[in-house]
Order: C-alpha cells, then structure tokens, then sequence
C-alpha cells in the first residue's frame, strides 16, 4: 500500500518538486557554510522570524509526510521502536524521534535527509505529541534549546493578554537567538517577511474559493502545494509560486476544466490525508466524485497587520493549531458547515485518524452536524495519516462505495 | 480508615446533589487539577473532579473514538448515563489534547449552563505569572456573570487557607508513610480523591483524625518502597494487588496525588499572585512538563521517600506519559532503580497485568 503516488493534474507540481528540493538543499547548503539550522516545530507562526534574521529553520513533522510518501517511515517506526516508544503514539512522533535519534544516521538518504540542528525549540503548545517529539530530540542533540510557550487558547477566545503574552515570548526567542547567534534582529526585515506572509495567506484563499466552481479545478490530491504554507512562509518563494498556481487554476475555472471529466459529486475531507497513499483520492472518480474542500488547508485561512509584525507572528502562533484541532469544536464545527455551503458539499468523509486524537475527537459530532442540520451524509473510516498498517483498503471501499451510493440515491430523489 | 470517610468518598455525587438540592450551592464539574478550585470555592461553587475507575466506557462510543484512554472515555460514559445531571458548569484548564477534547465535547453533548476553558502557560517565569493571574481574572470575570456575585479577594484568601490545610495534612501523611508509619497508599488515594471530590471543608477533620491514629508499622522496612507513576490511576484493585505482593507505595508521580500536596500557596498580598505562583511552582504533570521537569521530580520524589522500585501505570493512549517513558526508563536505568510498565485498558485488575505484577515481584525477590 505504500509509496503509492496520485494522478496529479496541476502543472504547478513541477515548480513544487523543486520548491522541495531547494528547501532541503538549502539546509545542507547552510549547514555547510556555518550557518545556523533550527529545527522548530511545525504551524507555529514563527517561520517569519527566523527567515527574517537569516537562519535556516527545519521542520521535523513537515519531513514526515516525505518519510511516508518515500517509504522510509516504516524504518523509523522501527528505531522508535526500538527505542521503546510505544506503538500507540502518533505516527508523526514515531516517525520523527525514530529519525532524528537513528534514521539520520542512514546513508544515501532521500534528498539527503536533515541537517543536524545548531538549536532547537522545545515547545510549550500545539498538540502533545508535537511537543513530546520535540523534548526527546532536546533530550539526544546536545545543542542549546529554547523553550517556548504559548497558551492553548480556542481560536474564538483569542484575547489582547494572549497576544501580548505571545509577544514576550517572541521576544524572549529574538534574545535567544541574538544571543547564540550573533545575528541582529531587524523589524523591517520581519514586516517584509509578515507581508509575504500575509500575502500567501491571501492567495491561498483565493486559490481555495476557485475550488468552489463547479466543476472543481483541483482536487484534494494536490494538497501538497500546502508545502510553502509551512516552510516558505515569510518568503516570496511562497508568494511566486502561488501566484503561478493561482493563474493556472483560473485559466482551468475559465475553460470550464473540471478535475475530472464528469464531476457530479463533491465531497469533504476530514483530518489529515493518508501520506503514503495519496492515490487514495482517485479512487472516488470512479463514482465521478471529487474531494474539493478539506479541514487542514483552512489552517492557513488567516490575515496578518505588517504594521504590528509581531503581535501578527503571535497571533499566528496562537491560531494555527485551534484552527484544526479540537480545542474548539464549535470553531470547527463553523469551520466544516461553512465549507459545505460555499464549496457545495454532497458528503463528507471524516478520517478517523489514530495518529491525531485531537482532529478524531469531535468527529463524531460533526457526522451528527453534517446529517441533522445540513443534510449532508457522511461516513468514517478508520485509518491513520502515517501508518499504513492501521489503514484497511477494503474498509475503506466498502464505505466509501455505500457513502456514494447514499449520495446518489439522495440526489435522484431530489 | 475511618469507614464513614470512605462511605463519604464513594458518595461524593450523591452528596453534592444533595447540597444543591438543600443549600443552592452550584456544583461544577473540573476535569483537571490544574483547575483553581480556590477561586471557585470563593464564589461558594462547589468543585468537582470528574472520576471514575475507568471501567464503563463502552456508552461514550457513540461521542468518542476507541483510542481515547479508558478514563476520558468513561468520564464521558458516566456522563451520558446522568451521573452527573446536577452539575452546573464544567471548567477545564487546558493540559492534555484527550481531555480537552472531551471538554468540548462533554460541552455540545450535555450542555452544562456554564463553561470555560482555562488556558495556562506551560512555564514559570514573571511573565508567566502575570498571564496567569490574567487569565485567573477571565475566569473571575466569567463567573461574576453567570453567579452574579462579585469577587472578594477576602473570601478567596479563606478558601486558599481551607485547600492549603487540607493540602498540609495530606503532605503529612505522605511524610508518615516515608516514615514507616502504617499508612496504607489506598487510604491515602481516598484522601487524594476526597480533596478532589467532596466540600473541602468536609475532609480536613478526617485527615486530622487519620494523622491522630497513625501508629509506627514495624513490619514495613521489609517490604518494597514502590513509587507509581502515571496519568490517572483510579484502580484500587491494582493498588491492592500490588500491596499484596509485598509492595509499599509511598510515593506517586500520578494526577491525583503527592505533585499536587507537596507545595503550598506561598504567602503574599495578593491572593491571585498567590495562586498563580502555587499552581505554577508545583512539579508539573507530564502534559506541561519538558524532560528535565520530569527527571527532577521523579529523582527527587524517589531520594526523598527512599523509593527502591517505579511501577508505571500507563493508561493506553495516554500520549504524554508513554512519550516520556522510554526517557524516564532510561533515567531510572542509570540510578539502578527496577520498574516495569503495565499498560491500563479500563479493565481494572486483568489477568495480564496480575502476570506483569507478579513477574515484577519475583524478579525483585530474586534480585
């Protein structure tokens, strides 16, 4: 089941598949030259700072994906394993501590692996896996470590004394990192990175709404663009390469190009993708069903002030992991029934993802929000966004198929 | 151990409906211990921990996945059976992702009239402290809304007292345990609970009493020095069980136990700063701690009540402590400390947990 690769349609994946070389590249250039590297977790709106000040960061959990789309997850599970990490946790975490203590260590490593951090971020905030993973690696690297913190806040509670407190702490980190570094802080380098930022954030949602035309121009297959969301922000690397993607998606909605050929059903997607079988969204074209909408891409559904770059990067912070977790159900909640409207939704399919409990939790609820109040079938099938062994195919098609054919019975009835 | 207070503690529910069906006073459900019970007392809220032995959870599928660890899931069971009808309001304070979760859930399902969800910063620096105490004042404000009462810095100081006395008595008897006195740890996790779970101002006389009867135990130097170590442990038979085997548990690195009565509310002028720093100041739980938190209060805990075996008590998919556990194994490794995990499913004292328990022993008899 692993290593699968989907059909992709956007001409843009080309440019991606260098955006993704470079990164790495660059990592292993910076390292070479005596530049420092930070590993720092992932969606922690903090990209801008370091990119501002000229440090190269790293992003263990955003390598992931690649270990599971590459294969190579499979031998970091095992040297987690081994290490006595139990089965049980997130396959990210599992991937990640594996990796970091032993996979680096490999030879002839895709796109040479990770270059080894100068610092790291033990982080205070986002999901605990997250912040777990990233204590054992302060634990093995000896190298100086930064703790953060940032309060768990819903998205909808978000007040001036969390941002404020968000603010110290940036801060805090800019002290550190002066510090260690020898490296100035510059705030008009930061403004500059925030209104790149700002400026993905911004074509993002516009390359998101066009999905809303019928038929949708891309799918959820292409939800690897998402890549310069997470490492590119703050540079115009992100802000190039989505203004191409967003050109060749209006010239597909102008030709009237669907995805696929026959579109008739449109469905959502709850929770992380399946990494290591992203062909799994082909399989709905069978039924002449595409994925147009899904929960993690709206993480990025947000707006930052360059006159205030620093209250926006805490602010970013703040939101980026309520925005698809379960600190907030009624935020999510608002989220999905938002998203059945505008991208006219046929049905959902909610991933019951045992690596992330706190995306699975609320599902459950939102079946019940989807089907009473909006009238929209949904289905859940178990699985897991890293581990493939958690995932049964067969499960998976038997209700997909039943979801498509509830969907198909409603349709004709209407 | 007095009967009556064991009676008291199994009861806790009933008595809390009872006191609002007589006396009006609102209960709240906490799913924390990281929740500022003292401010709530100070507002005469009664708080309450939501508890369970973690062995009924099938009812809360229909709300929650099957790999939420047992307790979440039977919390939120025992919810949807009416167990706790009569509550109120419902405050977390944010620690790990699954009960955060389930607070949100428990929220849109059961709809308490009141909610909140503390959100507290992971570290203790002065500007920790001072976000916290904002945060302690948006709970303040929240609650003077919903009861219509205002807050009086007076009241919360006597309520500070109350918990920090009964606090003081629970240390002490930790203390006695160290000391070879003949406390059993089952009494102690009844008085653990208690402080959780009835009106403070109940429990203090009891654990007075418990400290006037306690007796040194000669016998106790030969048996094990056992410290447990997990999220919640709510199973008395396992407890027993490992009494039984020759075990002593006199110290706790667990939700509801010694992290929470080792430290006392500093002095100061200002009982929310007070408050602030004590929540702050005590060894952290594993959701908020980093590795060498844990390290110090596991070392520390183990030098201070002579503790010679760690037994983890890990509640399947409870993604904070089996994240630390490979660290924590290798630390206990390195000072010569035998332990052994089991592994918690909300079935209580199994068969394959006897087997890991007795194996456990044997080898420390052998050894």
């Amino acid at each position: 089941m692993e290593g699968k690769k989907t059909r992709k349609r956007l001409q843009a994946n080309t440019a991606l598949r260098q955006i993704i070389t470079d990164f790495y590249a660059e990592g292993h250039r910076a390292k070479a030259e005596g530049r420092p590297v930070i590993w720092i977790p992932p969606m922690n709106g903090l990209i801008e700072l370091f990119y501002a000040m000229g440090i190269t960061p790293v992003f263990p959990e955003n390598w992931a994906p690649l270990c599971a789309a590459i294969g190579t997850n499979r031998k970091n599970f095992e040297y987690a394993a081994k290490r006595g990490f139990s089965g049980d946790l997130c396959g990210y975490f599992r991937n990640n501590v594996g990796y970091a203590l032993d996979g680096i260590n490999e030879e002839n490593q895709p796109l040479n692996g990770l270059p080894a951090p100068d610092f790291l971020i033990s982080f205070g905030a986002g999901c605990i896996p997250t912040m777990k993973a990233f204590q054992v690696m302060c634990d093995h690297f000896k190298v100086p470590v930064f703790r953060a913190d940032l309060p768990q806040v819903a998205m909808e509670k978000i007040e001036k004394r969390h941002i404020a407190y968000g603010v110290a702490q940036i801060k805090r980190l800019i002290r550190f990192l002066e510090d260690e570094t020898g490296l100035k802080f510059d705030i008009d380098k930061l403004r500059q990175a925030v209104i790149h930022t700002n400026e993905a954030c911004r074509l993002w949602d516009e390359i998101m709404a066009l999905r809303s035309t019928v038929p949708s121009p891309f799918s959820a297959a292409e939800i690897g663009i998402m890549f310069v969301m997470v490492t590119r922000h703050g540079t115009e690397i992100a802000v190039n390469f989505l203004k191409d993607v967003l050109r060749e998606v209006k010239e597909k909605v102008a030709r009237g190009e669907g995805v696929i050929p026959h579109e008739k059903i449109r469905l959502f997607w709850d929770n992380i993708p399946l990494w290591y079988n992203m062909q799994l969204f082909n399989y709905f074209e069978k039924w002449d069903a595409v994925v147009v909408a899904e929960t993690y891409t709206s993480a990025w559904s947000l707006r930052l002030n360059p006159d205030e770059p620093l209250e926006s990067i805490a602010y970013k912070s703040l939101v980026s992991y309520p925005l698809v977790s379960c600190v907030s159900l009624n935020k999510r909640i608002e989220l999905i029934t938002r998203a059945v409207r505008d991208y006219k939704i046929d049905g959902a399919i909610l991933h019951s993802n045992r690596s992330c409990r706190p995306i699975s939790m609320g599902q459950m609820d939102i079946g019940r929000v989807l089907a009473e109040e909006l009238s929209v079938p949904s289905v859940m099938f178990d699985g897991d966004h890293m581990d493939g062994e958690k995932f049964s195919m067969a499960q998976f098609q038997t209700r997909i198929d039943a979801l498509m054919e509830m969907i198909l019975q409603k349709k004709r009835a209407s | 151990m007095d009967p009556k207070f064991k009676d008291l503690v199994n009861r806790h529910k009933e008595i809390a409906r009872e006191g609002k069906e007589k006396n009006g006073r609102l209960v709240f459900g906490t799913l924390c211990s990281y929740v500022p019970v003292e401010i709530l007392h100070a507002f005469d809220i009664l708080p309450i921990r939501l508890w369970g032995d973690g062995k009924n959870h099938e009812r809360a599928d229909t709300l929650l996945p099957t790999y939420i660890c047992p307790p979440a899931r039977n919390i939120m069971a025992m919810g949807l059976a009416g167990h706790y009808d009569f509550l109120d309001g419902v405050i977390h304070s944010y620690t790990c992702d699954a009960t955060c979760g389930l607070f949100n859930i428990w929220c849109r399902n059961l709809k308490p009239a009141f909610s909140f969800l503390l959100s507290p910063p992971y570290m203790n620096t002065d500007e920790a402290v001072a976000y916290c105490i904002a945060e302690f004042k948006a709970l303040i404000a929240a609650l003077e809304d919903y009861t219509g009462k205002q807050f009086s810095a007076g009241r919360l100081r006597k309520s500070i007292n109350l918990y920090d006395a009964a606090r003081e008595r629970i240390g002490a008897i930790y203390q006695a345990n160290r000391n070879g006195a003949a406390v059993r740890y089952l009494d102690l996790y009844q008085m653990n609970l208690a402080l959780q779970v009835l009106p403070i101002e109940t429990v203090v006389p009891f654990y007075d009493g418990y400290l006037s009867n306690i007796r040194m135990s000669p016998g106790k130097g030969a048996r094990r020095r056992v410290m447990i170590s997990g999220s919640v442990v709510s199973d008395p038979d396992i407890l027993e069980r490992i009494e039984a085997l020759g075990g002593d548990i006199v110290a706790d690195d667990t939700c509801l136990g010694y992290r929470l009565v080792r430290e006392r509310v500093p002095p100061r002028e200002d009982p929310l700063s007070a408050l602030a720093h004590y929540y702050l100041d005590r060894p952290p739980c594993s959701s908020r701690a980093d590795f060498p938190a844990r390290k110090d209060y596991i070392l520390k805990t183990i030098s201070a009540f002579g503790v010679n075996a760690v037994i983890f008590m890990h509640q399947k998919f409870c993604e904070p402590h089996l994240a630390d556990h490979p660290f924590l194994k290798n630390v206990l490794t390195e000072k010569g400390i035998p332990q052994v995990q089991l592994e918690l499913e909300g079935e209580g004292l199994s068969g394959q947990i006897q087997t890991r328990l007795e194996g456990f022993f044997e080898m420390l008899e052998a050894g």
